[in-house]
Order: C-alpha cells, then structure tokens, then sequence
C-alpha cells in the first residue's frame, strides 16, 4: 500500500463528495450567493406546485419555491419562495399557481390583483405574506368540460325529439302573442294606476280578482313552461287573452285609487316588466328560439316572475292597510 | 414409481433447506462481522487498501459504463419522445434514470462482477490454502482480518463510486444532446432540474451502501465456505457473483417498494 | 503433560473422523503421530490450537482444556503454539519477512526495529537468509515449508505442531527439514508433534511415535517398539506391506 494509492483513494472520495454536493445545489437551484429574499403566500390548496419549481413574474423566472407546509390552523397552505433581489413587485401582488407546461410541471406567477378579478384569494392574516390562488389544472379542466358536453348532449337530444316545423311555428307565433298580451297588461296598468283614485269598498275582492289573475298567468305560463310537450299553443293564447280581458275588467271595478295603490301598481308594472324583459330576450338573437333553448334559466324566470306577483298580492290580501289606507275622514 | 413421483418434491426440499441455510450462515457471517467492529487493530490498517482495491480500481469500469449508459439514454429518450413530447424531457429522463437506477444497480451488478468474484476467490483460496486457519492459529480473527475490511470499504466505496458514475452518466448524456440531439444546454439543464429532489441523492446513496454491503458479504460468506481446491474457488466465485448480482436486483425492487 | 487428548470424537455429517482417540504429550518430546492419507492426523492436530473443537471429549494443552476457553484466552494460548502448515500456507499478498514477522505484530510486544531483527534470525535459522522481501509465489515448494517453520517459530512458541512437513520434498530437503525440527527441539527446547506419513522422518525426529488408524491410537511407543511391533496394522503401514493390514483389519 503505497502513498500515491492511499492519496488516490482519498481524492476519488473527496471527488465524489465535491461533485454530490454541489450537483444537489446546483440541481435545486442554489444561487451561488446571488442575493435573494424570502417572501410567502397562502393557498386554499397548491394544485402540484412543488419545492423548486419556477417563481416567474411576467414571463421571467425570478426564483424558485423552497418550501410547502400545510398551514397549522388547518386551513391555508403555506408557500415560501425566493426571488432575486431588487426585482420589483405589482401593486397588490397575488401569487397564481398554474401547470407551466401539459406535462405536470407546475410553476408559481406573480399577478397584479386585478388581472384576477373574479377570483376570491385567501386573506393572509400577516401583512407581509401575499395572497395566492391555485388554477385548476387540466384534469380538472377536462373534468369540467366533460360534465358541459354531455348537459349539451341532453339538451340537443330534448331539442330533436321536442321540436318540429310546427311547433316552431307555434311558438313563435306564441312569443308575438304574448308580446300583445305583456303591452296590453303595461298599459293597463297604467291605466289603472292612473284612475285609481279612491278607495272602493271591494278592494278585497279586487284583490282577490288579480289573485285569480295570476292564478291564470301563472297556468297559461307554465302551460308555455309545458310547451314543448304538450301542443297546446293555441289554448294558451286564448288563456292570456281571456287574462287580459280579467284585469281589464277588474280594472273598471276599482273605482278609486290613493297613494299607496300607486305603489302597489308600480310593483305590479314592475313585474310585467320582468316579464316582458323576459320577452324581449326571447325575441332577440336568431330567430328567438334557439335562444330560449338556450337559456335553460328562462322559464324558471317567468315562473319566478309569476310567484313574485302572486306572493304580492298574497299580501296585500293579508296586509291591504299597508298599500290601502282608508281615508274616511 | 413412488421415488419418481417424490423425486421433485425432495429436489425442492433440499433447495429450500439450502436456501435457509445459506440465509443462515449469511445472517451469522454478518452478525460475526458487526462484532469484530472491535478489533480495531485487525482491520484498521487494512481499511484503506481494500478501499483502494474495492473503490479505487472499480472507478473505471464503473466510469466506462456510465459513459455509455448515458449516451444510450440520452439518444432513446429523444427517440421515444419524437414529436409528442418536448425534448427537454430528455434531461428529466437521464437524470431520474441515472439517479435512481441505472446509476447505482448498474455500477452495482459490474462490481458484484469485479469486487464479489475477487473476493470471493481471494478467500476461497485462503480457505483451501489453510491461510485462514494459519490466521486463527497466530491469534487474527479471520472475521476482522478478512471479512470486516472489506465490507467497510464496500459501504464506503460503493456510493462514491456510484456517485462518479452517475455524475459522469448525466455529463455524457448531456454531451450527446448536445452534440446529436440539437439540443442547448438550457434545455438539457431545464430537464435535470425539473422533477430533481435531493432524495433521489439519497435515494442511490441508500442503494450503493446496501449493494456495497450486499456483494461484499455474499464474496466473503462463498469465500470462507469454499471447499475443494481449485475447483471449489471456482465454484465459489461463481457462485457469489450470481448471487450477489440477484441480490442487488430483489434488493432494488425492495427500495423502490419500500421507498418511492 | 503439556498436551493431553481424551476421548476425542470428532465427524463432518456422516464422517466420523475421530472416534475416541487419546493422547497424551510429554515436556520436551516430539512425538510423530503416523497415519494414512485421510486418517485424520490433520484433524487432530487442528484440535490442538482449537481450529477444531471436538464433538465429545477434550483437549488440554499447558493446563488449558481448549473447548471451553473464551475466545480471547484462546488466541493468548495460541501464542504458545505453532503451527506448520502442510503447504505452509503463506499469505500470498506479503513477503516472506511480512509473513514471518505477522505473529510477531499480533502481540504487540515488539517494536518494528525487535520484529526485523528475529524475522531475520529466524530466516537465518531455516536457511532462508537473504530471501526476506520475495513472495511466496517466488519461492520453491521447500523454501515455502521452511518460510512456514520460520513463520511458526518465530513468537518463539513453547509447542510446535507440524502437519506433513517433508512431503513432497526431495530427499535432501526433507532432511534439511527433519534436522530443522530437531533442532527446534534441541535448541529451543520446543515440544513438539509431528504428522506424517513418511517412515524415514518419523523414525529421524521422533521420540515416541503413535499411529492413528480408524479414528483411535492404534500404537504409541519409541521407534524401537515401532520396530518390534507385531501388531499387522501397524506393520503393515510402517513396512509398506498392504497384505498384512488387510489381514489385521
């Protein structure tokens, strides 16, 4: 055993030692003294971000994430970083995590708040630690996109069975009509409002009538609601006219009017305008039609709409003293 | 007819109990080994010239077959990735590979080769030479003498080779893409540094230390049982560099189950 | 009684190798132990050191009975014998003088200076002066044996035991080997046991002679009493004569 091979054996270990520890650093991205600073956010949840993936701001990698901890309380994640020194920050910075290429690399992105209004951030309960957000990443995305599709699917399956030529027909005819019907219940109603200027002694059974009314508003929509099953088109047009033909009746009934009855008007205006809002939509875009399918919350609103009234004048039935006051004296 | 039908049944019996006893003398070679730990003065100075033997003289094998399990990786990572995947991947794929497997395994099986057949012949012709026995009668415990040195170095050496072959592994890797593959070296670098994790360092530190240990004391265990001459070495040598290279791979498979 | 064997039983698996053999050393003597190739001389021998230990029975030597000694008490024992080995067994690695002086180092009695002295001297007295830095690969069959001897005698061990050290050997050396035990004897007053087979050498070093045959003694006794026997057994293997040990057994 000679000196030279006891000194080679010494440096392949030193060798070996030198090149393990500065290819870890070098490989976790040490910074070979440049300065840095430690900065944190907090996340609802992190996605796949991991200690050394990228910190970029505007593109630009700046520096990368050192640490991820669960935060004690239990409901934050807490991701330290560090960025390069000197390199400055947009005003109200957020922190958003997001897969920096398809292949499940993710990295951190330093945001101006703005850019992300929609998105609610933790708050951070230190001054210093910035807020930050996870994107869904593409699993989820997918996941999400998947779950559209196949609503689409069902929905143009119902489409195809439901609609003929003649229904389609139908139920354009059907939006013109109602277009009538909605202008003739607001000027009506204005109508009303504007004679009734005293208080009559069947208030109570007016009130019942537009009751009644709603009643029949409430079926002739939801027969439109029922439409597309049932071919019944025709029936309803002549229920909203028989409708029309109610309130203008009622509306000779009552005889008198006073401050609060205006108001109650204006409610009831205010509704028909909901409805005939509705209406409008129906009627704009291609043809209407393919909008109102479209819209899946549209009968839902006019149902809405309809419960709106019906509930109002439940309370008027109820509380006719809050809009009607009697004035004897 | 009843020998004929009993014949496989007590090939396998006696296979087994081998095996068991193999295992056993395995585990008492080892625990005799921990125990000349205090015989400082038997294998102290030998420490260092196995370590040369064992560590020293394996680094160019173990370089040589770095080199070339580099090169290999880099061109069929960009072979396999044609198109669909980014070429940068190339450097996560010879690093990962290098680091967690081919590094240590592939070192590894070449000096279960080098380093279980030398010692394993080494003692065997000590055993059948009566040098063992010539030991215990001037008062060296063979097991200190022998044995001990040799395991030392193997856990000390084998990582530090392995830590030279996987080094030189991702430099060769890294050379070919740039050279064949067209790629940069930003690109090569983005790769390595993507997925790394300081555990995937400890990760084949835990696998040399386990193979160096392994081989060293599967060459001993063959060696001391060495019986019959020159032909009993031969066996012996076999032997041991069979088992010690099956060693390493169930023992593979056991820290990437355990593990990862 | 330096060296005492009672009743020793001693079988690898099915081979019974020693079965009951005594035998007792006296101070000062060689005693040359004869036997066949594969009668177990050597087995006994090694139970002497306890590089065997014996299934049944046991074995003293200076006082000690070798199969319950600690391991430490053992090799402290050890220091007092040597042991020859039949093909002397050198480590291939070391030079001659590494290998004589190995003993020496163990004991660490001795400085480096004190152990290069007495390898010298015992190379000196098996006539290998001169040949100290070779290796044993570099050495004849006959410079092996006497590096072996040297290597034995050089902790200067009260009990020498040595295991067929003239076969093989040319006439000349074999003699040069036997007048070495002789001197060992002689000189430094070492007590010793010979195995061999080789009649000319066990009738030139030995006082007393045994002969183990079927794994118990079958004689012991001077070379004289060797001579006389009658026993078939023993004639037949001392006179070379098959005939007369096929019909004794």
């Amino acid at each position: 055993m000679n000196r030279t091979r006891e000194a080679l054996v010494g440096l392949v270990i030193v060798v070996a030692a030198v090149v393990t520890a500065v290819g870890v650093l070098w490989l976790q991205g040490a910074t070979w003294g440049r300065p840095q600073v430690e900065m944190e956010a907090v996340f609802d949840e992190v996605g796949l971000v991991r200690s050394g993936n990228a910190v970029k701001l505007r593109g630009v990698q700046v520096g990368r994430v050192r640490e991820i901890t669960v935060d004690p309380a239990g409901d934050l994640v807490r991701v330290r970083f560090r960025i390069d020194e000197g390199v400055t920050l947009p005003d109200q910075p957020v922190v958003v995590l997001s897969p920096e290429s398809l292949f499940g690399d993710w990295q951190a992105e330093i945001h101006p708040r703005t850019r992300f209004p929609r998105v609610r951030f933790p708050e951070p309960r230190e001054a210093d630690v910035l807020p930050g957000h996870a994107l869904p990443d593409i699993s989820q995305l997918t996941a999400a996109a998947d779950e559209i599709s196949e609503t689409m699917l069902v929905l143009t399956e119902r489409v195809g069975i439901a609609f003929s030529e003649d229904t389609a027909e139908n139920i354009a005819s059907l939006i013109d009509n109602i277009e009538d019907v909605t202008t003739q219940l607001a000027t009506l109603v204005e109508q009303q409002a504007a004679s009734f200027t005293e208080v009559t002694d069947d208030l109570r059974q007016a009130t019942q009538g537009i009751g009644s009314a709603a009643n029949q508003a409430r079926v002739t929509l939801e027969r439109v609601d029922g439409l597309l099953a049932r071919d019944e088109v025709e029936s309803t047009l002549q229920d909203l006219a028989g409708l029309t033909a109610n309130l203008r009746g009622l509306s000779a009934e009552m005889d008198g009017t006073n401050r609060e009855f205006r108001e109650l008007a204006a409610q009831v205006e205010s509704t028909f305008a909901k409805v005939e809002g509705m209406l409008e939509v129906v009627e704009a875009g291609d043809g209407s039609l393919g909008r109102l399918l479209h819209d899946p919350g549209m009968a839902e609103e006019m149902e809405g709409a309809v419960t709106e009234l019906q509930l109002l004048l439940a309370d008027i039935r109820e509380n006719p003293r809050r809009y009607v006051r009697l004035s004897i004296f | 007819m009843t020998e004929r039908i009993l014949a496989p049944f007590s090939t396998i019996g006696r296979r087994a109990v081998a095996l068991a006893a193999g295992i056993g003398r395995w585990g008492m070679l080892t625990a005799e080994t921990f125990r000349s730990l205090r015989h400082v003065d038997v294998w102290g100075r030998l420490l260092l010239q196995q370590m040369a033997k064992i560590g020293l003289d394996s680094v160019p094998i173990a370089v040589f077959i770095a080199i070339f399990t580099g090169i290999v990786l880099s061109l069929q990572a960009s072979y396999t990735f044609t198109g669909a995947v980014p070429l940068y991947f190339v450097g996560v794929l010879v690093g990962k590979t290098m680091m967690l497997e081919l590094g240590p395994v592939l070192t590894g099986l070449a000096l279960s080769g080098r380093v279980g057949a030398n010692i394993a012949a080494e003692i065997g012709t000590m055993r059948v030479t009566e040098q063992i026995d010539a030991l215990e009668t001037m008062a060296y415990p063979p097991v200190a003498y022998l044995v001990l040195p040799r395991v030392l170095a193997g856990i000390i050496m084998f990582p530090v080779v392995t830590a030279l072959a996987i080094a030189v592994g991702i430099g060769s890797g890294w050379l070919t893409a740039l050279q064949l593959l067209d790629m940069s070296t930003p690109e090569f670098v983005r790769g390595l540094t993507l997925f790394f994790e300081p555990f995937d360092v400890t990760f084949a530190f835990i696998k040399a230390t386990s193979f160096g240990f392994v081989v060293t004391t599967i060459g001993c265990l063959f060696g001391f049982h060495t019986r019959g001459g020159a032909e009993g070495v031969g066996t012996s040598t076999t032997q041991a560099v069979v088992v010690s290279s099956m060693s390493i791979l169930v023992l593979d498979a056991f820290w990437a189950v355990t593990l990862l | 009684m330096s060296i005492q064997m009672n009743e020793v039983y001693k079988a690898f698996g099915d081979v019974r190798v020693l079965e009951g053999f005594s035998l007792e050393v006296e101070e000062g003597e060689t005693l040359v132990v004869l036997g066949r190739s594969g009668s177990g001389k050597s087995v006994m021998l090694k139970h002497i050191v306890g590089l065997l230990l014996p299934d049944k029975g046991n074995v003293w030597v200076d006082g000690q009975q070798i199969s319950n000694l600690p391991t430490k008490e053992l090799y402290l024992l050890r220091r007092k014998v040597g042991y020859v080995f039949q093909f002397a067994a050198l480590f291939d690695s070391m030079s001659v003088a590494e290998n004589v002086g190995m003993g020496l180092e163990r004991m660490k009695e001795f400085s480096r200076e004190e152990i290069r002295d007495r390898v010298e001297e015992c190379l000196t007295l098996v006539g290998l002066e001169g040949l100290s830095d070779r290796f044993p690969a570099e050495l004849s069959g006959g410079q092996k044996k006497r590096a072996g001897i040297a290597r034995a005698i050089a902790i200067r061990p009260k009990y020498l035991l040595y295991d067929e050290p003239t076969t093989g050997l040319d006439p000349l050396t074999k003699a040069v080997i036997d007048r070495l035990i002789l001197r060992m004897n002689r000189e430094l007053g070492v007590t010793g046991v010979v195995i061999t087979h080789d009649m000319e050498s066990a009738y030139r070093v030995g006082d007393r002679i045994a002969m183990l045959y079927g794994g118990r003694r079958r004689f012991l006794g001077t070379p004289d009493e060797l001579r006389s026997t009658t026993d078939g057994v023993v004639k037949g293997f001392v006179e070379g004569r098959p005939e007369l040990l096929e019909n004794a057994s």
